[in-house]
């Protein structure tokens, strides 16, 4: 009888052992240039705008005025950008929350599967189809509607923004209450709670901290939108007078990228500012990114 | 008031918001033909654009943005496959696994403006691609990688233990269980990965409005560093001479090419996605 074959790897042939050593290298290096993407960004933002911190020191964040030559100060651009987000989401969260509760509680799995395939297609529309949108209609209505002399405003680019992510938040809170347990449901239900008093009173509150997960990954996705922003923001460097005056032009960090990066990339003071921009912003959608999935890993576990 | 009316009438206030929600978009679909389609002649597709993109078609810019997003694919897709199948097929460290989703959740959320500034830097400056279609490429590329990596982690971990278990029986090397049975079996889900980085690439502006595209003088790239016109760019410009009404039809028409372009390749994802499924529940 032949001999059966022994599989021990030191027993292996020795050109199988280097062919396969050889391929996970192949597929290592890869990862490590999926690594590299991601960690070179954040350390190439940080390289890149270490000159201006250098030169103002953190009154980079408070001051007021951004002349190019002169002064970078990247407040009113800060202040635009949380004043948008912020008044998206305020415009957002009750919305989500209501369809949510519908769509996931009410609606049939067929009916169901449709609204959320309709969702989906919604979340891949162009930002600058919004922009487009924005400016021939958003803009034109504020104006009108408030009598204002200029139709950009931070009101304009929240609406938009509000309109844009409504999808995506939508999407990501029905998950959260279609994860909760059906034995929860059945349980109230068979307590003779009706299906009003169980979604709201049992589901709900389970489905909150993947509601609040949903909602900042919706932030953090306004935060960064540039396009559909820069068009109806009214792109002007200043923070509102009075500061809470909604319905005046400003300007959000995505949007001061990009409109002034073509003309100084690359290098100088004025492209270290932009760098430092970029680089708080992406701090911004980090930290609220990384507490939105804690919330909804929070949910999926237990 | 009875709480039983009550409920009723919550209920069907959610009905009316929810058929609200639903509607918006229809509106933006109604939208963008009803502006879009006037300005739509026969030769649109396959006309250049004339007079700074007044008239004309958008030819060049359609090829612009499909030459952008096959490039951004064929990068990609090498990294995000490979690096996918060392995360689940070669790691082993609990830890090496959180860093590297912690990484593709991070790439996800960057704000896609950001992909533009430094990716020009690196790739634009300091591997001197200039401005120009292979600069645009690999930032979609880096931009897409997340996308791309989502659909295929989701096909290779759908996977029944059962082939895998089996391949190892019959003694197949780690390589030959990834050629033999992991590629193959997670094929569709590649598929939809690269459908969906498509799409996401397609409706860019923000990354590579500055780093890759112009918005005249050029038709097709004759070599590696030269720009492309895209649809983006061209819709971008056009938007901002709001006040040109020709401008503004040429914009919405380009728009509804790239809105249609845009759904296609979802709907295309979608369908194999459906694939996917009915094969894994065989």
């Amino acid at each position: 009888m032949k001999k059966v074959a022994t599989f021990p790897s030191h027993n292996k042939p020795k050109s199988m052992e280097n062919e396969s050593h050889g391929i996970m290298w192949v597929f290592a290096g890869l990862n490590l240039i999926f690594l590299c993407c991601a960690g070179g960004l954040f350390l190439f933002l940080i390289f890149e705008s270490y000159p201006i911190f250098k030169l103002h020191g953190f009154d980079f964040w408070l001051g007021q005025d951004w002349w190019v030559g002169e002064a970078y100060g990247a407040l009113p651009m800060l202040y635009g950008s949380t004043l948008v987000t912020a008044l998206a989401c305020l415009l957002v969260l009750p919305l989500a929350l209501a369809v949510a509760i519908f769509i996931s509680e009410f609606l049939t799995p067929t009916s169901r599967r449709c609204v959320k395939a309709i969702l989906e297609l919604l979340a891949g529309v162009p930002g600058i189809v919004y922009g487009l949108l924005g400016v021939s209609f958003l803009s034109l209505w504020i104006k009108d509607v408030f009598g204002l002399l200029d139709g950009n405003t931070l009101a304009t680019a929240s609406c938009l923004l509000a309109i844009m992510i409504l999808p995506t938040v939508l999407t990501l809170s029905e998950d959260a209450m279609r994860s909760v347990p059906a034995e929860y449901r059945d349980n109230a239900l068979g307590l003779g709670l009706s299906k009003w008093q169980t979604a709201t009173a049992v589901v709900l509150p389970q489905a909150l901290p993947g509601i609040m997960g949903a909602v900042l990954l919706g932030i953090g996705r306004a935060m960064g939108e540039t396009i559909a922003v820069m068009l109806v923001v009214g792109s002007l460097d200043r923070i509102p007078d009075p500061w809470f005056n909604i319905f005046s032009s400003a300007q959000t960090i995505p949007s001061k990228l990009g409109r002034e990066a073509a003309e100084a990339i690359g290098e100088g003071t004025h492209w270290s500012a932009l760098m430092a921009l970029g680089l708080t912003l992406f701090i911004m959608v980090l930290l609220i990114n990384f507490i939105g999935n804690r919330f909804l890993k929070r949910r999926s576990i237990s | 008031m009875n709480p039983a009316t009550f409920e009723k009438g919550m209920v069907f206030f959610l009905t009316i918001l929810t058929l609200l929600v639903s509607s918006l978009l229809l509106i933006i679909l109604a939208t963008v033909f009803a502006k879009g389609l006037p300005a739509l002649h026969s030769g649109f597709l396959i006309e250049a654009s004339e007079n700074f993109g007044r008239e004309g078609g958008i030819i060049y810019q359609l090829m612009g943005t499909l030459i952008l997003m096959t490039g951004a694919v064929l990068i990609s897709l090498p990294v995000a496959l490979g690096s996918v199948i060392y995360q689940t097929q070669y790691l082993k460290s609990e830890t090496g696994k959180e860093i590297c989703r912690q990484f593709a959740q991070m790439l996800n959320a960057t704000p896609t403006i950001l992909f533009g500034l430094v990716g020009y830097l690196f790739f634009g400056v300091y591997l001197e691609t200039g401005v120009s279609w292979v600069t645009g490429s690999l930032i979609l590329a880096v931009m897409i990688l997340p996308t791309l990596q989502v659909s295929i982690r989701e096909a290779i971990e759908a996977l029944p233990d059962q082939y895998k278990d089996a391949g190892m029986a019959l003694g197949l090397s780690p390589w030959s269980q990834i050629k033999t049975i992991i590629i193959p079996q997670c094929y569709y889900g590649i598929i939809t990965g690269v459908f969906l980085g498509l799409a996401r690439a397609a409706g860019e502006t923000a990354a590579i409005m500055f780093a890759a595209t112009t918005f005249s003088g050029i038709h097709l790239p004759e070599s590696f560093s030269d720009p492309v016109p895209t649809l983006q760019t061209h819709m971008l410009v056009l938007t901002q001479e709001a006040a040109n009404p020709e401008a503004l039809a040429q914009a919405w028409s380009a728009g509804l090419v790239l809105l249609s372009l845009v759904f296609f390749l979802t709907v295309m994802a979608w369908i194999l996605r459906s694939r996917l499924k009915m094969e894994a529940e065989l």
